[in-house]
């Protein structure tokens, strides 16, 4: 376990505040550049790197979903089902990560990096399937209000079992590898399961904290988990996610995809090369 | 009142509670180290935690007093799923 100096907590602090606002600003959680920073650049074990960056996935979720409870953009039934999902699979990948090698983690993250990279490169355009307003949401389906066109957005779920294998997917790689998740649900969600974007990214943002928890926990147990660092960390990607969304609007998406796309691909280059010593 | 803003009440008391305890923490774990320090940052990690368990109880309750059992039981078995890892974490840390 790393010892705690004043310049690693401010080194950690300033990886989450850089780490949180990329992800508000990508729309993902800031855990995808976290924990290979931790693990690569500062050389944490990947288990303590990835049980810090979940408790900033926590962090992160309870703060977004606080500020967004009350505006119907969560949809919290369709959630709390998917929810049965991840965390079940979140307590598979904690209960999993414990016995499985540090080599194997990193190629596997290498293997998510990439994926996360081709997602949103594909993604650059973004299409919403959208019904009448009259339309029937149905139980699981819901309706909010969009402030910029001034639009209520009515929606129905479709592929509900799609929608209820890739969660149990994403609770799994997270608590794997210390991630949200929410990269790997919110395209399943809008693309194929009929979900506008903005509600499956304010609902998987939601349910990440109940993901994280799961695999959290199990960390948390194992002494995997420094809380001096993890509260370092937690406090810089709280700073980090309000600065993104609050200055947010201004950035080009496009190009700052691209980029990041970039970076993930060296990520995985780097997992792949640590991962096969 | 509404579940909505029931669990935004929940998870925002639960990131100020959390927080606070872990920036003071950290800070006088920085200074001193003493521990009343480590006391109050892992306080915080436990609060940190125990946020999604606390909203998904809140759900829970509510759903039984709206008679929607079909909810009340899912929420229950996220519930579950929970506790479970909470125990899988004690059993670990009874290994070490």
């Amino acid at each position: 376990m790393p010892v705690v100096t004043a310049t690693l907590a401010l080194i950690i602090f300033a990886s989450g505040t850089v780490a949180g606002s990329l992800g508000a600003l990508l729309g993902l959680g800031g855990g995808v550049f976290l924990v290979p920073f931790l693990n690569l650049v500062i050389g944490f074990p990947f288990s303590v790197a990835a049980a810090i960056s979940l408790t900033t996935v926590i962090a992160t979720s309870s703060t977004v979903s606080a500020g967004r409870a009350g505006k119907q953009l969560i949809n919290m039934k369709l959630g709390m089902l998917l929810e049965v999902a991840t965390a079940a699979g979140s307590f598979l990948g904690g209960v999993t990560a414990q016995f499985v090698s540090q080599s194997v983690l990193q190629r596997l993250f290498g293997v998510v990096a990439v994926v996360v990279a081709l997602i949103m490169l594909s993604r650059l355009r973004r299409r919403n399937v959208i019904l009448d307003p009259a339309a029937d949401p149905g139980i699981l389906g819901g309706r909010y209000h969009e402030a910029e066109s001034g639009c209520t957005v009515t929606y129905r779920v479709k592929r509900l079992p799609l929608a209820i294998a890739a969660s149990f997917v994403a609770g799994n790689v997270s608590s794997l590898l210390g991630i949200g998740g929410g990269i790997i649900k919110v395209p399943v969600l809008n693309a194929w399961c009929g979900i506008p974007l903005r509600a499956a990214a304010a609902t998987s943002a939601f349910m990440i904290g109940v993901t994280a928890t799961a695999g959290a926990t199990i960390y948390y147990g194992h002494g995997q988990l420094q809380p001096a660092l993890a509260a370092a960390a937690c406090l810089g990607v709280q700073l980090g996610s309000w600065g993104g969304m609050k200055f947010g609007a201004a950035a080009s998406a496009k190009w700052l995809k691209i980029l990041m796309a970039a970076v993930l691909f060296i990520v995985a280059a780097m997992m792949f090369t640590r991962g096969g010593r | 009142m509404k579940l909505e803003r029931r669990i935004g009440i929940v998870l925002r008391a639960g990131v100020v509670i959390s927080s606070a305890c872990l920036a003071v923490g950290l800070l006088l774990d920085l200074a001193t180290s003493a521990a009343l320090a480590a006391w109050l940052l892992n306080a915080g990690i436990v609060v940190l935690l125990a946020t999604p368990l606390a909203r998904v109880v809140v759900s829970t309750v509510q759903y039984v007093n709206q008679r929607d059992w079909r909810f009340a039981a899912l929420t229950f078995i996220v519930l579950l799923e929970l506790v479970a890892s909470a125990v899988a974490a004690l059993v670990f840390n009874r290994r070490i």
